[in-house]
């Protein structure tokens, strides 16, 4: 499904990855872990397609194609989904006006028909309930004045509504009492499925708890590492990040 | 009480007395005949007196502008003397060591380091005496690092090219009321040249000091930096007490050629007139900077003095990436008026300005911010930081805000931000109360609220400057 | 100055007609003060950004028979509307209870008394338009709401120009009076029928009395070639509130002065404004906020886009005199511009004269937020809609502090078709 080659990027004249490869297939679920630093986030975001972040090297593949031609519109529509570690908020714009639009895009891409309002009216209360959203928070503006677990939340319920193929978390349990977490693991874990890969970028092994992980890598100075499997983490866990430095120095 | 406090408690405006010297004052009045004498006192060649000529004709169709916030008896421009010289300089110029030494000591007096070899930090210094240079310090230094500090009248001599180029290019002599004047009658002033590529071994300093009575100061200073070099600029101004209002009218041009950095600091201190608000300096000063391709332009500015003060330091930048900075802090107590603040006009890509406004109101004074951040159609990416900020001391003073805002141009962006403040009861009563007295307390919120632009003063200035304030602030708080 | 307008024939026209008698010298000052003031130019501060070059191309006239329209229609929205086309009041519906209205040109002569004593008296400063306004004046709608009154229903004043207003300047008045601890709804509408060129030219003087509570509604939904060029004056007297919601669309030139005075202390006004020109349309807002007395408290902001070859001017003054100790005020300024031919000139300004105040402003001029602009692409919105649904966002933000929905109602579609060249775009919006 995703296929990633001796990836190279930056951020404005910073270099932050630096040769990454990293295979996903449907059905899987991938952790990767790293440092503060490491490029766990510009990993997420230079798949999402989010301005600044330029690949000086490398190729993805997603589904056979070229992930990296495509505008970040269109990476959403061909399934691909990034949980923001910071959710923006859109004062304005109601929660309900922006997850419709976003819906009936990426519907309109698959070549489905758009949702009545009633249907999607119902669809969206429905998922609020699943993620634990009271539903006036549908009507209230894109993340304003959400506190940090329900932006978290909120990331959930889009994806729940976008169904992706590739879903990537990026630090999504940064921020969350242990509660908002179970109930963020818990939407994650409803959503796999033998066809979508997920990608969980965590700094804390915490998250890999209730989010059982088939593979777990260690993303240090922009490269992976250090591929295992879920041991790993609880190795990571107990040991933090400075053997790995010394591992691959 | 701290012996702090004692000494200010016993300052008054401390640069207020005279230098008794003999002075050629020529009398009072304003024609083109007066503009020839000056013009033939400085030897001048043909080209500067017209040049002269035609800035005063246009002087003659022009009106006082009254748009800025301040109120003045307009002055009587014909009671004015528009030159004056110590009778010793009548000579011409003469090298440090001939200079009067009753002269020097003016300026020891003032602080100002006149010998060289007394001078701590390496600052060269032109001593501008009413209507003439004294002297400058650390010439040949700066010949050897192919640096030109001299006074303006030498330049237009010795440097003539430079001068036609650039002097009225950035200020032209129309511009504005006093700056036409300015550009008929200037007497002295500063001239810098820095060569490509050199970074200017010393900080560059004019002193000017307003001595005669019932006499103008009008000087011009004109500042190259060319491509890739950098030059520090420093300015003091005082002048004696006296019972009348006395004019000050300058013209500062700043050129910066191709990544040039252009750093310009004033700490203006003239006369501000007695508590009751008698007497004091007009202080009508057009200052202005063009900012080439990736050039900076930085105007750091503390104004205590003046009776009013009208003043816009300013950048135009031309060049793509070139950047435009305005720190300013300007205190009014008594009487005093001011007017002060900037333009930035962006005209190149990617420009950048930053704009940190600090008013300060005492006493029955008036205060205020007047700003222009303009984006021209080219000033693609663009972007402008201002924070103005006002602080009130007492209930009799006005602090005011006036900031233009203009863009032609969708993809800059602009930020502005007012607050105003005063220092609160409960501030100074938290401070009493850990035994530090209320004018004390007053200027140590004053100095905290102002931190942003003294951090862009060289040292020994930042010093002077926060002396200023508490002299200044002296009696402010009942 | 002469006559530049070319109004005067308009103005003896009137002062000849044998029923005004008792106007003609209220009138006749305004007249020679209008005429004494020089025309506005670029150096005017007031009309810096604002050239008033297009009001000389016609002669105005006064409309001598008004002509039909319908006027700005609310679904579903129970209120008590007095509709004027052409400046003449044409229709309203019955009063409620409290209420009281007087009408200038059907005034008797006991109200005469009333209104010589009333006319002007909410004003502070002079104005270019309002001075205008009184020289031509011939209707004015005065408004009373008797003390502790509470109006169920909002009071609509419709203002509409018909489709035969062409050539003509329409000066007209309205004065509302609300009485202590009273509370009520005022919506004013402006639209236009006429194919221009047209001038409105309406003055809106208000009180507000003690304790009392007023939201009001300005909204100028004019489009095509009319100039409107008006005031709105009010006074809030101790312990009163007002909540003032301003909106401009369309229209070549439309300039409105407000000036709110904060008469009593204690008084509360939340300001807010929108104003979106687009095409070569000019739109310009003055506000100006009086705190003459302490404790008071005012809170303003407005934000336009503005497209194409329009160009917006907002100039917000908060002027705090010397007595009006304890007052806070805020303003807040931003603005879009989304064309590279679109211009915007705004200052925010503080004229502080007291110093235990808190007083702050902001101004901004910007682009769209490019990190909303991502979260919308990465959700697989284009960028077509995403920016429709940002600008949308960015005014909307205003629209859901209203309290009545109706007028939400109203303005949301005609906001979203304004942003979106095509319906598509907006079909996620309203």
């Amino acid at each position: 499904m995703l296929n990633i080659n001796d990836l190279h990027a930056r951020v404005e004249d910073t270099a932050i990855l630096h040769g990454l490869n990293l295979e996903v297939k449907p059905g899987e679920v991938h952790a990767i872990m790293g440092p503060n630093g490491a490029g766990k986030s510009t990993l997420g975001n230079v798949l999402a397609g989010r301005p600044g972040y330029e690949v000086t090297g490398g190729t993805v593949t997603y589904k056979g194609s070229d992930l990296l031609e495509l505008e970040a519109e269109d990476r959403a529509r061909a399934g691909v989904f990034l949980a923001f570690q910071y959710p923006v908020e859109i004062p304005g714009v109601s929660n309900m006006e922006f997850l419709k639009a976003s819906v009936d895009a990426i519907r309109t891409a698959r070549g489905e028909e758009a949702m009545s309002s009633m249907d999607f009216i119902k669809l969206a209360r429905e998922k609020c309930k699943a993620v634990d959203l009271p539903q006036d928070f549908l009507k209230r503006g894109v993340n304003e004045g959400f506190s940090g677990g329900e932006k978290k939340r909120n990331e959930l319920l889009q994806m729940m509504l976008l169904e992706p193929s590739l879903c990537i978390l990026d630090e999504t349990d940064s921020g969350l009492d242990i509660d908002a977490l179970q109930v963020v693991a818990r939407g994650v874990n409803a959503l796999r499925s033998p066809d979508r890969g997920i990608i969980v970028v965590t700094h804390y092994q915490r998250l890999l708890d209730y989010i059982v992980p088939d593979y777990v890598h260690v993303l240090a100075k922009g490269r992976i590492v250090k591929s295992g499997g879920r041991e790993l983490a609880l190795e990571l866990e107990k040991h933090g990040y400075s053997w790995i430095d010394e591992e691959v120095a | 009480m701290s012996e702090n406090i004692d000494q200010y408690l016993k300052s008054e405006y401390s640069a207020g007395w005279i230098t008794d010297i003999e002075s050629l004052t020529i009398p009072p009045g304003l024609n083109e005949d007066v503009i020839r004498l000056i013009s033939a006192k400085k030897q001048e060649p043909e080209w500067m007196l017209e040049w002269r000529l035609k800035a005063y004709r246009a002087w003659l169709e022009m009106k006082e502008p009254e748009w800025a916030h301040v109120v003045y008896p307009k002055p009587d421009f014909q009671a004015l003397s528009y030159y004056s010289s110590p009778k010793s300089m009548e000579d011409g110029p003469q090298s440090l060591d001939e200079v009067d030494p009753e002269l020097l000591r003016t300026y020891e007096k003032l602080g100002i380091p006149v010998h060289e070899q007394e001078v701590l930090a390496g600052v060269a210094v032109d001593m501008v005496f009413d209507s003439v240079s004294v002297g400058t310090t650390f010439r040949q230094k700066l010949k050897d690092a192919g640096v030109i500090f001299c006074p303006i009248s030498e330049a237009v001599h010795e440097y003539p090219e430079l001068v036609k180029k650039y002097l009225g290019s950035v200020v032209p002599q129309k511009d504005n009321f006093y700056a036409a004047l300015n550009s008929a009658v200037f007497s002295d002033g500063s001239f810098v040249y820095i060569p490509k590529g050199v970074r200017c071994p010393m900080e560059l300093s004019t002193y000017f000091r307003i001595n005669e009575a019932k006499t103008g100061q009008f000087e011009r200073t004109l500042i190259i930096a060319d491509e890739g070099s950098q030059v520090s600029y420093l300015e003091g101004c005082t002048a004696p007490m006296r019972d009348e209002n006395q004019l000050h009218a300058a013209v500062v041009e700043l050129v910066a050629l191709d990544d040039a950095d252009i750093k310009y600091s004033t700490v203006q201190n003239w006369y501000p007139g007695d508590a009751e608000g008698k007497g004091g300096i007009y202080n009508f000063v057009t200052k202005r900077g063009i900012a080439h391709t990736r050039s900076k332009i930085s105007w750091t500015q503390v104004e205590t003095g003046s009776a009013v003060t009208w003043k816009y330091p300013s950048c135009i930048l031309k060049g793509d990436d070139s950047i435009g900075e305005f720190y300013s802090v300007a205190l009014t107590s008594n009487h005093q008026q001011a007017d002060t603040g900037t333009k930035m006009i962006h005209l190149g890509k990617n420009t950048r300005s930053t704009i940190i406004a600090k008013g300060i109101s005492a006493k029955q004074s008036s205060n205020s911010y007047r700003g222009l951040v303009k984006m021209n159609p080219g000033a693609e990416g663009a972007r402008n930081y201002t924070q103005c900020d006002s602080l009130l001391i007492g209930d009799k003073c006005g602090a005011h805000t006036f900031p233009y805002i203009e863009s032609k141009n969708p993809t800059a962006v602009i930020e502005h931000e007012a607050t105003t403040s005063k220092v609160s009861d409960d501030q100074l009563f938290l401070c009493q109360q850990r035994g530090i007295d209320a004018e004390k307390a007053v200027s140590m919120i004053v100095n905290g609220f102002c931190k942003d632009v003294f951090r862009e003063l060289p040292m020994e200035f930042a010093v002077e400057a926060g002396k200023l304030l508490e002299v200044s602030l002296e009696g402010a708080v009942g | 100055m002469s006559d530049p307008m070319q109004a005067e024939q308009a103005h003896q026209g009137l002062q000849a007609q044998s029923d005004w008698g008792w106007l003609k010298d209220w009138r006749a000052s305004a007249w020679s003060q209008f005429a004494a003031t020089p025309w506005p130019t670029r150096k005017t501060e007031a009309w810096k950004y604002t050239p008033l070059k297009s009001m000389l191309d016609t002669e105005w006239s006064l409309a001598e028979q008004p002509g039909t329209g319908t006027g700005t229609v609310f679904e579903d929205w129970d209120r008590t509307v007095i509709t004027l086309v052409d400046g003449k009041v044409a229709d309203h519906d019955a009063l409620p209870e409290g209420v009281t209205v007087r009408l200038l040109s059907k005034a008797t002569p006991e109200q005469r008394a009333q209104f010589e004593d009333r006319l002007s008296k909410t004003l502070a400063g002079d104005q270019l338009f309002t001075t205008f306004n009184q020289a031509l004046l011939a209707e004015a709608v005065w408004i009373d709401v008797a003390p502790e009154t509470v109006l169920e229903k909002p009071l609509h004043i419709n203002q509409v120009l018909s489709s035969s207003a062409n050539g003509r300047a329409v000066p007209v008045r309205l004065m509302l009076d609300l009485g202590g601890r009273s509370q009520m709804t005022l919506v004013e509408t402006f639209s236009s029928e006429s194919d221009g060129p047209v001038f409105i030219n309406p003055v809106t003087e208000i009180e507000v009395g003690d304790s009392a509570k007023l939201t009001h509604y300005h909204l100028l939904l004019e489009t095509g070639d009319v100039r409107h060029l008006g005031s709105v004056q009010a006074v809030l007297r101790a312990h009163s509130q007002m909540n003032s919601f301003h909106m401009a669309l369309g229209g070549v030139l439309k300039r409105k002065d407000i000036v709110v005075r904060h008469c009593g202390s204690g008084a509360h006004l939340q300001l807010n404004g929108v104003y979106l020109p687009k095409g070569k349309e000019h739109v310009d807002y003055h506000t100006t906020l009086e705190h003459e007395v302490p404790h008071g408290t005012s809170n303003e902001v407005f934000r336009g886009i503005i497209g194409d070859e329009a160009k917006a001017v907002f100039n917000g003054r908060i002027h705090i005199h010397k007595d009006a100790q304890k007052t806070l005020a805020e303003l807040s300024n931003k603005n879009l511009l989304t064309s590279h031919k679109a211009e915007i000139n705004t200052k925010p300004e503080l004229e502080i004269y007291a110093d235990d105040v808190k007083c702050a402003h902001g101004a901004t001029v910007a682009q769209l937020d490019k990190g909303s602009m991502f979260y919308f692409l990465s959700r697989g919105i284009s960028r077509q809609e995403a920016e429709v649904m940002m600008s949308f966002g960015f005014i909307n933000e205003l629209l859901e502090t209203l309290d009545d929905e109706p007028v939400k109602q109203l303005l949301r579609p005609m906001l979203a078709a304004l942003f979106a060249k095509e319906d598509e775009l907006a079909r996620h919006l309203v």
